[in-house]
């Protein structure tokens, strides 16, 4: 699952830090899953959708083969 | 930690571990049961003074609580555990081979009960939670 947090991220002025601060989760949680490495739960990818004021399918990208 | 009943459970634990480590220097029990007497007293101090930390510092407690409640370390808390689960039955599995050739029965069969416990366990975990979700 792909995702573009970082570059929403960016685009919005809003640090790392502060963005985990807001969700409730570490910093490294955040750097994980701009990088790639770790996928949030639904629960979580609805919170940051809701944190960026976007939808899920704006932020993560889904890819088909990963079925 | 949001539970003060948690800090009742410390402080049993410190009382417990003072009755055994006292029964231990009476010579009442042996040093196995002293010995765990103090471990639990390490254990509760340790808990009691992260716990009134968690009460006084408000830092401390933001930290704690997405250290605790952050998804991504539950997750590797359960890998974790699921890895040392695997390892160790591999390891006990081999242990049991290696102490069976070299004439140590008793020590084989101990490895092997470890291993067939925890495949049990793990079977009985697993019907249990494919019951609840």
């Amino acid at each position: 699952m792909k995702n573009k947090i970082e570059n929403i991220r960016k685009e919005q002025g809003i640090l790392q830090d502060e963005m985990a601060k807001a969700l409730g989760v570490s910093r490294q949680t955040i750097s994980s899953l701009e990088n790639g490495r770790y996928n949030p739960s639904i629960m979580l990818a609805y919170k940051i959708a809701k944190y960026f004021g976007m939808t899920i399918e704006d932020i993560f990208v889904f890819e088909e083969e990963e079925i | 930690m949001k539970n003060d009943r948690r800090m009742i459970a410390y402080i049993i634990y410190i009382i417990f571990g003072a009755v055994l480590m006292v029964l231990g220097m009476l010579e009442v029990v042996d040093s196995f049961w002293s010995g765990m007497g103090g471990a639990l007293i390490a254990m509760g101090a340790v808990r009691v003074i992260q716990f009134l930390r968690y009460k006084k510092d408000e830092s401390y407690r933001e930290k704690w609580d997405v250290e605790t409640q952050d998804e991504r370390n539950h997750f590797i808390r359960n890998k974790a555990w699921a890895w040392a689960g695997y390892l160790f039955v591999l390891i006990a599995a081999i242990c049991a081979i290696v102490f069976k050739l070299l004439g140590q029965d008793l020590l084989s069969i101990t490895a092997g009960f470890a291993v067939s416990i925890l495949v049990l366990l793990y079977w009985v975990c697993y019907l249990v939670l494919k019951k609840k979700y």
